[in-house]
């Protein structure tokens, strides 16, 4: 199947500064991608290249089969587009403002868009400057979602809204994943979209420096694991739990603080990919108390973004 | 797709209803505040007094030589000044919104990501300053032409209307130059700058153009001097007004497609 987007070596240079450098990626039908990197790392810049709001300096960015920068505006009826940086005309009202994209937009299904102001509790009849930020976001969201596109371009998107507004949003794009819709959008945080994206993307500097399946991600990603043993670390232990995958300070290091209650060593390490393997190693120690959390995204996200070569092929996703 | 022809056309409109009523309002009263006051000033002559009393270039820089007539009176105060610098306003604030202010607050982007053309959100928005100035225009017209008789104008009704449409193809040229310079430039100040300069310069060349004959040659260059010299008020579209009228809409053309040129092949802000 033809992928709804796909990005080929897409490029924007602006005087001396490169934006975006020859970033490629793809989003197929029914799959959530998102891209994630720090403010200016060139996320909202690759959304506008996708709606041809800008020139790529170099590659394509081809949307549901059409090149963006050279497409109709038949083309971006089956796209919905949510801007980061959302400017509407502030003396409008809601309704005024979604008849008008209703105009320029896809066939809008009147049912369809009332469910979604009602399911994002947005008061259409309120002028736009009159909004809070949240209430702004729900109006940019419905306007993009309520034609149904067959692509939805949404940059950060959960902006504003309130953790419950966040699970409306997140439950929204379940549902356009389900009726075969591909969604890209961006956060700076992984945890807006680990729950909601098949596919990660992260960029920094313009970079595509990592691409992969956020399971694969959740795999790779560090836990913090914390033991509380009756009894010092035995060389033998320590070799033990090192060859089980922990990463924790030296056996002679002093111990962690002693603290009330039968603990006298504390081991506080982290492990990354499946922590199956310790547990056997973990069964033969005089064990208080253990703790091993979920995987932490962020901190994979976080050495990512340090990181300072590029990936050398562009990431494929979803294939 | 019956209802949805034009859909930024009709956005702006009614958008802007509030905005035409005001500027209706505006020139409504502007003719009021002039017009009946003609029989105690203008054709008593004593206007004419103190004009001949002043020195011909000044007379003739302000554009008062003909201030004892009707068709003088109500050129020299409301097509010619009064009128002329509100819908220069109304025209250059609109057209800069257009685009140039709609680009630099961010919402043309919103626009522009949606199914229509650049081509078309420039012919649109060209169409949509046409459109409300042609209504707030009418009303002048209307209004003119009611004050006509109380006010002991004698003038022709053809030539209020020819009056009336130099004065709207005038503040249509400015206002078209806002739209362009907003369209090639994203700017809501150069929108502006455009629009009055044309307008400002058009005034300043005809004035300074009636005060010497070494300066009669900025004349040329005035689209003031265009639209009014032939004096349509008096002589309606004969006396060379068509000639000026149809080189300010040509001009006008050429600035509309600047604007779809100029919006058409750059990255949007």
């Amino acid at each position: 199947m033809e992928d709804a987007l796909e990005l080929r070596d897409l490029t924007k240079v602006y005087g001396s500064l490169t934006a975006l450098d020859r970033v490629s990626l793809s989003v197929p039908p029914g799959s959530v991608v998102g891209v994630i990197g720090p403010n200016g790392a060139g996320k909202s810049t690759t959304m506008r290249l996708i709606l041809g709001l800008i020139r790529p300096s170099g590659g394509t960015a081809v949307v549901l089969g059409t090149e963006a920068w050279r497409s109709g505006p038949s083309l971006r009826r089956r796209v919905g587009y949510l801007p980061g940086d959302l400017k509407l005309d502030g003396g409008a009202t809601g309704r005024d403002t979604l008849r008008y994209f209703g105009l320029i937009s896809g066939p809008v299904d009147e049912r369809f868009r009332n469910e979604l102001v009602e399911r994002l509790e947005f008061d259409p009849s309120r002028r736009v400057r009159t909004l809070s930020k949240g209430n702004k976001q729900k109006l940019g969201l419905v306007q993009a979602l309520m034609h149904r596109p067959e692509l939805l371009v949404l940059d950060e998107p959960t902006s504003g809204l309130d953790p419950l507004m966040q699970r409306e949003f997140l439950a929204l794009v379940r549902e356009a994943k389900a009726a075969g819709q591909a969604v890209f959008l961006s956060s700076h945080v992984i945890s807006e979209v680990q729950h909601c994206a098949d596919h990660v993307a992260v960029i920094r500097q313009g970079h595509l420096v990592r691409s992969a399946r956020v399971a694969e991600l959740r795999d790779e990603a560090p836990r913090s694991v914390r033991l509380e043993l009756d009894a010092p670390l035995t060389a033998g232990q320590a070799e033990a739990l090192r060859q089980a995958g922990l990463a924790f300070r030296a056996a002679d290091d002093p111990p962690g603080p002693l603290r009330p209650g039968d603990a006298v060593t504390v081991v506080e390490g982290q492990v990354s990919g499946s922590p199956v393997a310790l547990l056997g190693v973990l069964s033969r120690l005089g064990l208080v108390d253990v703790v091993i959390e979920e995987p932490d995204l962020e901190q994979a996200v976080l050495g990512l973004y340090g990181q300072a070569a590029p990936v050398a092929e562009g990431g494929h996703h979803g294939r | 797709m019956a209802g949805s022809a034009l859909p930024v056309v009709r956005h702006t409109l009614r958008r802007s209803r509030v905005g035409m009523a005001g500027w209706s309002v505006g020139l409504i009263a502007a003719s009021l505040l002039y017009l009946p006051i003609y029989p105690s000033m203008g054709a008593t002559g004593d206007l004419e007094a103190v004009v001949s009393s002043l020195p011909s270039e000044l007379v003739t820089t302000l554009g008062f030589a003909s201030i004892s007539t009707g068709a003088g009176y109500a050129q020299a105060t409301l097509f010619g000044l009064l009128g002329f610098v509100l819908l220069t306003i109304a025209a250059v604030g609109w057209g800069a919104a257009a685009i140039g202010g709609e680009e630099e607050s961010g919402a043309l982007e919103l626009t522009l990501a949606h199914g229509v053309t650049r081509l078309q959100v420039a012919l649109e928005a060209a169409l949509a300053l046409a459109l409300r100035l042609a209504a707030v225009c009418g009303m002048l017209l209307v209004t003119v032409l009611v004050l006509n008789g109380p006010s002991q104008l004698g003038l022709t009704p053809s030539h209020v209307a020819a009056g009336t449409v130099a004065l709207y193809l005038l503040s249509l040229l400015s206002g078209l130059a806002a739209v362009a310079a907003g369209a090639g430039t994203g700017s809501r100040t150069g929108s502006v700058a455009a629009g009055a300069g044309i307008a400002v310069l058009g005034y300043a060349f005809n004035a300074l153009g009636h005060q010497a004959e070494a300066t009669r040659w900025l004349r040329h260059f005035s689209p003031y001097t265009w639209a009014f010299d032939p004096a349509p008020l008096a002589n309606g579209f004969g006396n060379g007004a068509w000639g000026g009228m149809a080189v300010i809409l040509g001009l006008c053309g050429v600035l509309v497609l600047v604007a779809a040129v100029g919006l058409s092949r750059r990255d949007i802000r």
